[in-house]
């Protein structure tokens, strides 16, 4: 009865342990449950490790501009500043662009992220047009970072800044 | 000889399943249309990326620093490495072009339904796969093309409501673009995705085998129906024909113009203009046209329509009616759809220039 569903040996062979088949179902439930807390057993673990350290947030990180006198104070100036950070088990140079501008002849400074809010593309700055552009889909945004037009869905990121002995430091 | 193929068999019992494998019939309406050499000549071309992806790893370095310069050592100073990696290059657009055409072959022939549909299945995650190895492969240079695409494909992922942040930080496996992202880049294209793709494949021919082809759609190829030949020497033989002229041609285009590699990658640079690679310009252009709160519907709501509706497409056509001149809305959607794609290319390709 037990044997119902196994197909039948030929006589020379031998024949199904009765006995020992009647217990099956009890073991596929046991194989059911050794294999399904194997399989999380590898999979959580896996899966926590894969995910690494992604997810912890970036420590803004104050980094430097440039002296006050290098920067024409009414223009928008294109920066790049590098500093050294920590990209998991390398000790790299970090490298990135900030546009910097002053309203008030130096008495206080702007500085924007040139990453364009869309998709991350690098705006560059057109003084004839008096706007910044993003060569990936024709977005622009005013010298105050807000959007023009294009698919931007935010203006450009305003960072922090600070002036120490004469050098502009923007937080990233 | 014999003796020793004869030991082996005894042993292994492989010459039954060989045997079969070999002799398969094969229609004469298959074996006479060129079109159905195309999954083979897809196969083939998967090969060649397995060939020549093997070779570039015993020179590519994967890090940050060494990327760039040992992919510019196997273009230009190692030898045959401008061969080597420009059959890669090239090829892995044949595999998007071949697999397109396998695919719209298999739609147009209604080769999707009942009992086909897993077949057809496997065939889209295989597309949505091979898709998969060209985001992942062309980071791997770390020039400016491969950074600033991979900058805002990953942009894409974090335009996702809701996670599209977390989403993002683990495809970079961190906050920034760097070496955590290229080793997971890396890991993907040389590991993952080959595993997945060689089990799916497998999975792909044993459906093949065990429905066989699609019954024929014209009365030309109904005439051809009743007469078969076997699988080995008869078709193999025209897609090793078919093969070799893959090859030649990706030698031509390797030898005719060096696999292309930009500028080393600069994350400061304002004046590069990303573009990813041909085969989603299209949607980078696309991207343009949902500006603010409607991104989402560009990143999330017309891949998953699109992927979505290939999934079901044997679901929802389940008639008998195979012959596309007779199924006039599978067949004008599917014009619709290779229209935009070919405009928004254009327009993608233009905006480039």
């Amino acid at each position: 009865m037990t044997t119902a569903n196994l197909p039948e040996l030929p006589p020379e062979k031998g024949s199904w342990d009765e006995k020992a088949v009647s217990r099956r179902g009890l073991l596929e439930a046991a194989f059911g449950v050794l294999a399904s807390a194997g399989v999380l057993a590898v999979a959580i673990p896996g899966a926590r490790f894969l995910v690494g350290n992604a997810l912890k947030p970036a420590k803004p990180q104050w980094v430097e501009i440039g002296s006050i006198d290098a920067l024409p104070a009414d223009q928008v100036t294109r920066a790049t500043f590098t500093t050294s950070a920590t990209d998991a088990w390398r000790n790299v140079t970090k490298r990135g662009t900030v546009y910097v501008y002053s309203d008030d002849d130096g008495a206080s400074y702007v500085a924007l992220d040139g990453t364009c809010t869309h998709l991350g593309c690098m705006v560059h700055w057109r003084a004839e047009e008096n706007h910044f552009a993003c060569p990936c889909h024709t977005a622009a945004f005013t010298r105050t970072g807000d959007v023009i037009s294009g698919p931007p869905p935010k203006p450009l990121r305003r960072l922090p800044v600070k002036v120490e002995n004469g050098v502009l430091f923007a937080e990233i | 000889m014999n003796r020793v193929a004869r030991w082996v068999d005894e042993r292994t019992g492989l010459s039954g399943p060989v045997r079969d494998f070999l002799n398969y019939p094969i229609p004469q309406y298959v074996h006479k249309n060129f079109l159905y050499t195309l999954g083979g000549l897809t196969l083939i071309a998967l090969i060649l990326q397995v060939v020549t992806g093997i070779l570039l790893v015993f020179y590519y370095d994967p890090s940050v620093e060494g990327a760039y310069n040992s992919v510019d050592y196997i273009t230009y100073i190692l030898p045959l490495g401008w061969l080597v990696r420009g059959v890669h290059h090239y090829g892995s657009s044949a595999m998007v072009i071949l697999v397109v055409l396998h695919m719209l072959r298999t739609y147009y022939f209604s080769a999707y339904k009942k009992p086909r549909e897993i077949n057809w299945l496997t065939g889209v995650l295989l597309l949505f796969l091979v898709l998969a190895f060209g985001f992942t492969g062309y980071l791997l240079p770390w020039d400016q093309k491969g950074f600033w695409a991979t900058k805002v494909g990953v942009e894409i992922a974090g335009s996702v409501p809701i996670f599209g942040t977390q989403l993002m930080a683990l495809m970079r496996g961190g906050q920034d673009l760097g070496q955590v992202t290229l080793t997971r880049f890396y890991a993907t294209h040389i590991m993952l995705l080959p595993a997945v793709v060689g089990l799916l494949v497998v999975a792909h021919i044993f459906q093949l085998r065990y429905h066989g082809m699609a019954p024929p759609i014209t009365a030309h190829a109904k005439d051809n129906a009743k007469k078969f030949v076997p699988f080995f020497p008869h078709w193999v033989l025209t897609d090793t024909v078919a093969g070799l002229g893959l090859l030649a041609l990706l030698v031509y285009l390797s030898w005719a113009n060096r696999a292309p590699l930009e500028f080393p990658a600069d994350p400061t640079s304002s004046n590069y203009i990303p573009r990813p690679e041909w085969y989603f310009l299209f949607y980078f252009q696309l991207l343009k046209y949902f500006p603010g709160a409607l991104e989402p519907v560009a990143t999330v709501a017309i891949p998953l329509f699109l992927f979505g509706s290939m999934i079901l497409l044997p679901f929802i056509d389940r008639s008998e009616e195979r012959r596309p001149w007779h199924k006039p809305v599978t067949t004008l959607v599917s014009i619709f759809y290779i229209v935009v794609i070919l405009i928004f290319t254009i327009l993608g390709t233009a905006g480039s220039a």
